[in-house]
């Protein structure tokens, strides 16, 4: 009795067995199923039908047996026993091998998915880091107008902190309504892409920003979301605002003397000239005004020339102060029109400056017209020039009892198609003979120009340029 | 018959000369300013039938001589003819309001700006 309790345990234990190994195969089945859909539930429906039929059997056989030992029939139990035995070993044996595939087909499967998971990951990251590294504000809300994505620059531009694990409306983070009315607007449209120019103060400046903000559609074609760009056009701005001021005075600069070139040709043609010297005097005025125009042409075209490094160079040694007297004779009789006296250096040895001289000449020229255009009738105008042997160079200044510049305005004077807003009304001018100075004294001869002023005592402009090395070398022996 | 009275206003020494001596050569009486403040004091007081002016100056720009003009009972009346390389910067509507009667873009032609002057003098007798 005691061998034949063994045998039925051995039974149940193996009917167990069999049991407990279609639930595993049931229970991954199922989580399967969950991570990769419906067709491996259809599986484990298969698993549990085969696994009811088993167990159905199983008890049936139990039954049988059982019957047997109470009949005393303890060879045909065992005969059933094991007829039973070995087909649910088979099970068992097949079970075992399906469940270790299937095993290994999910770890593999899960190998998989972890690798495409890590890879999405690092291309989510790569992606983050290229639109925080960009200088352009990057922001982007979902459907329901919640803040997902927004970088660094534009958490500068709005003074706000994006918490990407904080979903919160974008009215709540970002306090521009003007911006935000923009992008609900672009997300009703549900236009692909809208442009704006929007103003956005920061730091008490006020910004321009090219705005595109483009709607995002899912497949059914409704927005999803809506992504925003702002692009800092200040800039561009400016110089556009420059190019149009420079382009109005530099109109104005060249209409004025061909208007009188046109004008007194026609008086010619027209006989308007009374007699022989009048005719004379008036192609004089054409002669001049056309050489003026030249001289403006030259000088947009040589700071166009220098800023692009195309312009002809050509150095040679020369003395600084016989080029400062000769440069003054030609301002001579524009300033005895207002009265003013100009004092120049008298000449000095070991003044060599190894320059261009048309181009240096053309430096001193524009600083002393522009002392005697700001200085009122009856000013004076003092030049200096001054070799320091330690510096190896030599500093020329131009100083006047002119109207000044104001504090605000002097840091700017050298800046093209600048002009100092209150002396505007003291001369015309273009802006660029300061300019022009500059280019050819700091790029094309390694010197520094500088400035100091005061309002209405006067200005003293000038440059520091190197003395010709072999000249240097004698000073400093 | 008097001269026409003539006021000529430019920063430009050429120009001015230019203008003066078309209408001079023309029968007219004129007087030249350097700029707007100069031009405001002479039209006090020369009161002339007509004043030809720049648009950018020093001192005081042709815009600001006008708008002065306009505010002074004796010369609020005076038709002005204005000669700009900047006919651009005229705001709308500031051609009427300070009663610009024409304006001549540089270069411009003697020719023209007798003819415009004279047209213009006809069209104030009339009124």
């Amino acid at each position: 009795m005691r061998y034949n309790k063994i045998l039925i345990i051995m039974v149940v234990v193996l009917a167990g067995c069999s049991l407990t190994s279609h639930l595993v195969m049931l229970v991954t089945d199922i989580n399967v199923s969950v991570i990769f859909g419906t067709i491996t539930g259809l599986g484990s429906l298969i698993v549990l039908s085969s696994l009811a039929c088993c167990w159905s059997s199983t008890i049936t056989s139990l039954k049988i047996i059982t019957k047997k030992l109470n009949d005393n029939k303890p060879e045909e139990a065992y005969a059933g026993a094991a007829k039973q035995l070995l087909p649910l070993l088979e099970s068992i044996r097949k079970f075992s091998q399906d469940s270790a595939k299937k095993t290994e087909e999910i770890t593999k499967q899960s190998m998989d998915f972890n690798l495409q998971l890590r890879l999405l990951r690092r291309e989510k990251k790569n992606t983050e880091s290229i639109l925080y590294s960009i200088n352009d504000a990057v922001i982007v809300i979902d459907g329901y107008d919640r803040l997902i994505m927004a970088n660094s620059a534009s958490e500068r531009l709005f003074d706000f902190q994006f918490d990407e694990l904080s979903v919160a409306p974008v009215s709540e983070v970002i306090s521009d309504s003007k911006f935000i009315s923009l992008m609900h607007q672009s997300g009703q449209s549900k236009q692909s892409h809208v442009k704006h120019d929007i103003s956005v103060e920061r730091g008490g400046e006020m910004l321009t920003f090219d705005c595109v903000i483009s709607c995002v559609k899912d497949e059914a074609g409704e927005v999803s979301g809506v992504v925003a760009i702002l692009h800092d056009i200040t800039r561009e701005k400016e110089i556009s605002r420059m190019k149009n001021d420079f382009v109005s005075h530099v109109s104005h600069e060249l209409k004025t003397p061909l208007a009188s070139i046109n004008a007194y040709a026609e008086m010619l043609v027209d006989g308007e000239a009374e007699d022989q010297a009048t005719v004379v005097d008036f192609c004089k005025i054409i002669q001049s005004q056309a050489q003026r125009l030249n001289r403006l042409i030259e000088e947009i075209l040589n700071i166009s020339r220098i800023e692009s490094g195309l312009i002809k160079v050509d150095k040679k040694p020369f003395s600084m102060a016989i080029l400062i007297q000769e440069s003054s004779k030609m301002i001579e009789s524009y300033a005895k029109e207002k009265n003013i006296s100009i004092t120049v250096p008298a000449p000095i040895i070991c003044d060599q400056v190894n320059a261009d001289k048309d181009m240096v000449s053309q430096v001193v020229i524009n600083l002393l017209s522009n002392a005697v255009k700001y200085t009122p009738k009856g000013g004076h105008i003092t030049v200096e020039s001054e070799v320091h042997e330690a510096d190896k160079n030599i500093c020329v200044k131009v100083s006047d009892t002119g109207v000044g510049i104001p504090a605000d305005d002097v840091e700017h004077v050298f800046d093209k198609f600048f002009r100092v807003e209150a002396n505007k009304k003291v001369a015309k001018g273009t802006g660029l003979g300061l300019n022009l100075v500059k280019q050819i004294v700091e790029k094309v001869h390694d010197g520094e120009v500088f400035v100091t002023s005061k309002v209405g005592e006067g200005s003293t402009f000038g440059f520091n340029m190197p003395l010709a090395l072999e000249h240097a070398g004698k000073v400093s022996n | 018959m008097a001269h026409r009275k003539a006021l000529v206003v430019d920063d430009e020494i050429h120009i001015v000369q230019v203008v003066a001596i078309k209408l001079r050569n023309n029968g007219f009486d004129v007087t030249t300013a350097e700029n707007g403040a100069v031009g405001l004091e002479l039209a006090g007081e020369i009161c002339p039938d007509i004043i030809v002016t720049d648009f950018q100056m020093p001192v005081m720009t042709g815009l600001e001589m006008i708008e002065n003009l306009r505010k002074q009972e004796s010369t609020k009346d005076i038709p002005v003819i204005m000669l700009t390389a900047r006919g651009f910067a005229i705001e709308e509507g500031q051609k009427e309001s300070l009663k610009i009667s024409a304006f001549l873009s540089k270069p411009f032609s003697p020719r023209e700006v007798l003819k415009t002057i004279e047209e213009t003098l006809d069209t104030a007798a009339v009124i």
